[in-house]
């Protein structure tokens, strides 16, 4: 029972080291300009950022919009009762801006990128399209990881702040329409309610989320090795895992502040 | 004596499976067309992969074009890696791009000073060369076997490498296309030196064309030499790989 215990803890520091390095490659390689195909690692960058931020537009208003609904709802339900009906802006703040509106951000691209990103490296290594761009002189680090971690780290950043500023919006909907609460003061609550370390706190988890999500599913997409088998596996892996480290990653940030 | 293009120094690498390695010491000259034949598993596929450099071996040294594969960095564009070919027996063209970008991707990468429109004639050129041109917008699942292993053949050569490394370069080309992939390779070595090294698993015109060739079976050579020294020393089990 020790020595399984003792396995799982050096697999993993092993595996958390292996991301360190992955996510330390990336920094290294985004750093230090690359001595050739600038231009092509920026394309690949750039379908990214569409593929992982701008098509993700739609379902994350949706998303935002309804979470915001429905937390007022639930809140205007309540906070009435006890005579609390200004602290809807709060409420708002604290549930969404905090802790929601990154968090939900990381699952909405999580499934719909993190996973796309294991399924297109595991196929690219079953098919061998890695092992011919090594071939061809076109390092995996800067041509592969690279700019799908920039892309997505960047891309969750601004998609965090966007569902932020829609769940609000989504929240002033039914604050005006169930709660009589007119926009000048619900503006004012939120505003009242919000301070700078919020805001920086929220960009912080996109960073880090981004950050954690793409080492994740770069590590497991390009851990396939031979068989389409795999393909599967890894990807639900690569997802379980992204939801463990962006919870822990969630921890790790906002419980020494907020405690 | 010419410089060798290709040398294994005391090479031990372990086969599929592990069960099985290959042992091998072997100088390949500049500019030589050498064929290895043999039947499955016998260590064809992992003899390109060690020239590759793609893999490692267990002991001894993988030398090509004067370095040593262990100790060439992927990111270094003086690299012997650009001055290598390389097609496996999986084409591994990128399934994202279309045939006509895939061979031009190389150019674009290494290649960035060269104006577009003499990238784009190069591309189409070499695409014209193996009877691909008309095929140019289509993505690598709408190509069949043999026009993606061209394809891939045509996405090797676009760098004009000194090395060409070739794993089954006939899968799934008819006795046309074989012909007229000899053709276009016996074109390329007569304009400048082109070391190549092709797997094959049958007798094919590329056996026949060959300066040399080496028979393995089970990770061992069982001969080297011209056809008609091979053709004596090898066993009759064997020999149908030579005739």
């Amino acid at each position: 029972m020790i020595n399984w215990v003792g396995r799982k803890i050096i697999a993993g520091y092993a595996y958390l080291a292996a991301l360190g390095t992955l996510f330390a490659q990336a920094v290294f390689d985004l750093i230090v300009p690359p001595k050739q195909g600038r231009g092509e690692t920026l394309r690949v960058l750039v379908k990214q950022i569409l593929f992982t931020g701008v098509d993700a537009l739609p379902v994350t208003t949706i998303i935002a919009l309804l979470l915001g609904i429905i937390i007022v709802t639930q809140a205007g339900t309540q906070l009435p009762r006890l005579g609390a009906g200004g602290l809807v802006g709060s409420i708002i703040v604290v549930t969404v801006i905090r802790e929601l509106g990154p968090l939900v951000t990381a699952f909405i691209v999580v499934g719909r990128s993190g996973s796309a990103i294991a399924t297109e490296l595991g196929n690219m290594s079953v098919t061998r399209e890695v092992a011919a761009l090594r071939l061809m002189g076109i390092p995996i680090s800067r041509f592969v990881i690279m700019p799908r971690m920039v892309g997505m780290v960047l891309s969750m950043l601004c998609l965090t702040l966007y569902f932020d500023v829609v769940a609000v919006f989504g929240g002033y909907l039914v604050a005006d329409a169930q709660l009589t609460i007119p926009l000048d003061a619900f503006a004012e609550s939120v505003i009242r309610a919000l301070s700078t370390t919020d805001v920086f706190m929220t960009a912080i988890k996109g960073l880090g989320f981004g950050s954690a999500v793409a080492a994740v599913c770069c590590y497991h997409g390009l851990a396939v090795r031979s068989s389409y088998t795999e393909v599967p596996q890894h990807t639900t892996r690569a997802m379980i895992n992204s939801f463990v480290l962006c919870l822990l990653i969630d921890v790790v940030v906002a419980v020494p502040l907020y405690l | 004596m010419s410089e060798a293009a290709i040398i294994f120094e005391k090479v031990r690498a372990p086969m599929l499976g592990g069960d099985l390695y290959l042992e091998m010491e072997l100088r390949i000259a500049a500019g030589a067309c050498v064929a290895c034949v043999g039947p499955s598993r016998a260590g064809k596929s992992l003899m390109v992969e060690l020239a590759a450099g793609l893999v490692a071996p267990q002991a001894g040294r993988v030398r090509v074009l004067g370095q040593d594969w262990s100790e060439v960095s992927d990111d270094d564009p003086r690299s012997a890696r650009l001055r290598v070919g390389v097609v496996l027996q999986q084409p591994g063209l990128l399934s994202n791009m279309t045939l006509f970008n895939n061979v031009l991707l190389p150019l674009r990468y290494h290649r960035g000073a060269m104006p577009d429109h003499h990238r784009e004639q190069t591309v189409m050129g070499q695409l014209e060369r193996l009877g691909l041109a008309s095929l140019r917008d289509r993505f690598p699942a709408e190509l069949n076997q043999g026009e993606a292993r061209r394809g891939a053949i045509a996405r090797a050569l676009i760098l004009e490498p000194d090395v060409l490394l070739l794993d089954d370069p006939v899968a799934g080309l008819d006795a046309d296309m074989v012909l007229g992939l000899k053709a276009y390779i016996d074109e390329r070595r007569a304009q400048r030196s082109l070391t190549v090294l092709a797997a094959l698993r049958a007798s094919s015109p590329f056996v026949d064309a060959a300066d040399r060739l080496i028979v393995l079976c089970e990770g061992h050579v069982e001969a080297d030499g011209t056809r008609d020294v091979v053709r004596d020393m090898v066993p009759p089990a064997l020999r149908r790989y030579v005739d």
